[in-house]
């Protein structure tokens, strides 16, 4: 177990140690740079979680209050978890499924493709998706991304095979088990998987990638990471200059602690990265940290989702096997003649009966409950997961009455769905029934977004300091040795699962400040 | 665990209530009362929540001529619709959805397998068997062309 002083000044502090953190800490321990990584949830590992949906949930999601407001669905059904997002060292990696679709070209100039679509905050990119090319490599071949780079695919499982005849039938082409970042053979020193089911509950085989099992256990093997868990981060710190010098945390034991630091990553997600921003405001920094644009919390974005479910006559127990290895990404494409700018994917999903109850119409009861329950071996599941537009009012901000265990204002997340997401949603459900139609659905059923599993856009890149939070690697406009390393930084959302690009990014980055840091030290 | 002021023939009339909003006719009583237990020990934490719940039970047996868990279950049901919003019975939905439905008889009624690490999984315990349908493609195709 390294440890660095508190007062050691060359180090690099990293906020979180989810995708985007565990990834910059690895690249930098593996670079040589002396990194402490501060984690506010506790270190847990596969022997620790629980096959059963609701204490994996206690156990691990981040349940510290958060407050809602706006006019989206979960502000009413979830009004205090507006979002599902995991507390514990290896951060949302430890309950992500593992889709790995790469954004398009077009997506990266959402702006540019879709024009100025009235009420959304659309900006290019300050990347075009050729520099982020060598760093999807990367990232592929660090998470073992099955279909690509020799890795084999995941094979088809009950869900899987529902979904993909009903895809055929439709006339849609590009449907596989998808680029997916767990084993379908032993790789990088972890095994094939089980097909256990338990994707959401954190794998208590090591098979799916995640920076708990992958990126840490690298890190901690160099000698140059500290890793500290239950350190939960409250204000970062900087001189007169303008530069950061460190952060302020309090320890497992509630004792405020400083650790200096050369230059301080931040990612601790889309909601909690631009909370700490702003508590950590100062006279310079009036309105919060790095936050002359006005444009920290700003932009938030959490895909356009929905679930589908068909009930078939005969079993699928869509339970078995991997949970996401199944996408149809027809509708993905470039087309703007549906009602709708952007597109969306279509993944498998599937959920055990004590998820399934709760949040297949949430707060609702009775007999159209418990029939939908008794036909839970026959049904298949689907999410659709498509680009949302930003809107400046879509934000994370402080909560002026509610604090949490530590006395730090929490973050209110506000939320109005876009006419856009709506008409893309209500395509991406008909589509998705006619999926199941076609093989056979007696009934399909229709839910409405989950608490945000994506959440981005926060702490967005651009060109122009006053149209963003950060340039095209994550350094923040105004603080020179201050950067983003999560999904705040997405300047759009495209329609991909986030996580790959996430560790693209931070891959880069990294990359980055090792070059930078090294002219400094 | 519960509160003395919940009578044994109260907790008898919860069950049903918790019958009422997760109706299954294949259901043995016992998740019903596991469920309800929940609800109990939950209100014995929380004097506001047990009040409601006091207050609420006895309002429930006042809608028809018979006690509510005398009801037939489509009367029952109906009861139970007109209070639907009132906070005692929205707290016994949200403990009993999750408590029902975590509940192992249950899932072993349901078909579900639960937890599968310990006996490896479903790799050689059938995460393909479905048969119904023929074996799809399962190769990625690389781009799809912008239109
Ligand atoms: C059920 C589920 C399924 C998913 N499936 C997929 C999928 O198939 N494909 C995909 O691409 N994505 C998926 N995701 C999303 C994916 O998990 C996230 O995109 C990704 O983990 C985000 O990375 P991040 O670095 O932004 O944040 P996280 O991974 O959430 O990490 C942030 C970490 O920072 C810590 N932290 C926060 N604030 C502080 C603080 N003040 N001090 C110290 N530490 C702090 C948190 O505790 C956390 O550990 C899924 C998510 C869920 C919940």
């Amino acid at each position: 177990m390294t440890r660095f002083e508190y007062d050691d000044s060359d180090v690099v502090v990293v906020v979180g140690s989810g995708a985007g953190g565990g990834t910059v800490a690895n690249e930098l321990c593996q670079r040589g740079f002396r990194t402490v990584v501060l984690e506010a949830g506790p270190h847990l590992t596969g022997p620790d979680y629980h096959q059963d949906e609701w204490p994996a949930f206690a156990q691990m999601a981040w349940g510290d209050t958060r407050t809602t407001s706006g006019s989206w669905q979960v502000a009413t059904d979830f009004p205090n978890l507006p979002a599902w997002l995991v507390k514990a060292v290896g951060g949302t990696t430890t309950h992500w499924a593992g889709a790995c679709p790469r954004f398009k070209a077009h997506e990266f100039t959402a702006r540019s493709t879709y024009g100025d679509v009235d009420g959304a905050s659309l900006l290019d990119w300050p990347i075009a998706l050729s520099e982020l090319e060598p760093y999807y490599d990367k990232a592929e071949i660090k998470m073992g991304v099955t279909h690509r780079h020799g890795r084999p695919p995941l094979p088809a499982n009950n869900n899987y095979k529902v979904f993909a005849n009903g895809a055929e039938k439709l006339g849609y082409r590009y449907y596989s088990t998808g680029p997916y970042a767990t084993n379908a053979e032993p790789y990088d020193g972890r095994p094939a998987t089980l097909q256990d089911g338990f994707n959401f509950q954190g794998d208590k085989h090591g098979s799916k990638w995640s920076t708990l099992v992958a990126e840490l256990p690298k890190a901690e093997k160099t000698g140059n990471l500290d890793l500290r868990p239950e350190s939960h981060v409250a204000q970062i710190e900087h001189d007169a200059a303008g530069r950061a010098t460190g952060v302020l945390y309090i320890d497992r034991n509630g004792t405020l602690r400083r650790q200096r630091a050369a230059v301080v990553v931040v990612a601790g997600n889309s909601i909690e990265t631009p909370r700490l921003l702003l508590l950590s405001g100062s006279a310079q920094h009036p309105d919060g940290l790095a936050n002359s644009s006005g444009q920290v919390g700003r932009n938030y974005m959490r895909h356009t989702t929905g679930t589908v479910w068909g009930q078939f006559d005969k079993p699928v127990r869509m339970w078995r096997g991997e949970t996401m290895a199944g996408v149809i990404a027809d509708e993905s494409r470039l087309d703007t003649d549906r009602g709708f700018v952007g597109g969306y994917y279509m993944e498998t999903i599937s959920l055990g009966p004590a998820f399934l109850a709760k949040f297949i119409a949430p707060g609702r009861w009775g007999s159209h409950i418990s029939d939908l329950l008794d036909g839970y071996r026959n049904t298949a599941g689907m999410w659709i997961v498509g680009e949302d537009m930003p809107r400046a009012d879509n934000r994370i901000t402080l909560s002026g009455d509610v604090t949490d265990q530590h006395g730090l204002p929490v973050a209110n997340v506000h939320f109005d769905d876009h006419p856009n997401d709506v008409a893309m949603r209500t395509h991406g459900q008909r589509q998705g029934a006619s999926v199941y139609k076609a093989v056979g659905a007696h009934k399909t059923i229709e839910t409405p977004p989950y608490p945000s599993t994506h959440n981005l856009g926060t702490c967005r890149m651009s060109q122009r300091p006053r149209d963003g939070v950060v340039d095209r690697f994550g350094r923040a406009h105004d603080v020179p040795n201050l950067f983003v390393a999560d999904g705040s930084v997405f300047t759009t959302g495209a329609a991909a699962n986030p996580t790959l690009t996430i560790v693209a990014l931070a891959t880069r980055q990294a990359e980055y400040i090792a070059t930078e840091l090294a002219k400094t030290l | 665990m519960g509160s003395s002021l919940l009578s044994a023939q109260d907790r008898q009339t919860l069950v049903n209530v918790v019958y009422a909003a997760f109706p299954h006719s294949t259901f043995p009583r016992g998740p019903y009362e596991r469920a309800a237990d929940a609800v109990i020990a939950e209100a014995g934490n929380d004097p506001r929540f047990l009040a409601q719940l006091l207050q609420g039970l006895v309002d429930l047996d006042a809608q028809r001529d018979a006690p509510f868990a005398e009801l037939d279950a489509e009367t029952a049901g109906a009861v139970l619709r007109g209070a639907d919003g009132a906070p005692f019975l929205t707290s016994i939905v949200n403990s009993a959805v999750v408590t029902l439905y975590s509940d192992p008889e249950v899932w072993d009624l349901l078909g579900y397998e639960g937890p599968s690490y310990d006996r490896g999984g479903y790799v050689d315990r059938g995460f393909d068997d479905l048969d119904w349908l023929p074996d799809p493609k399962i190769e990625f195709e690389e781009e799809v062309p912008a239109s």
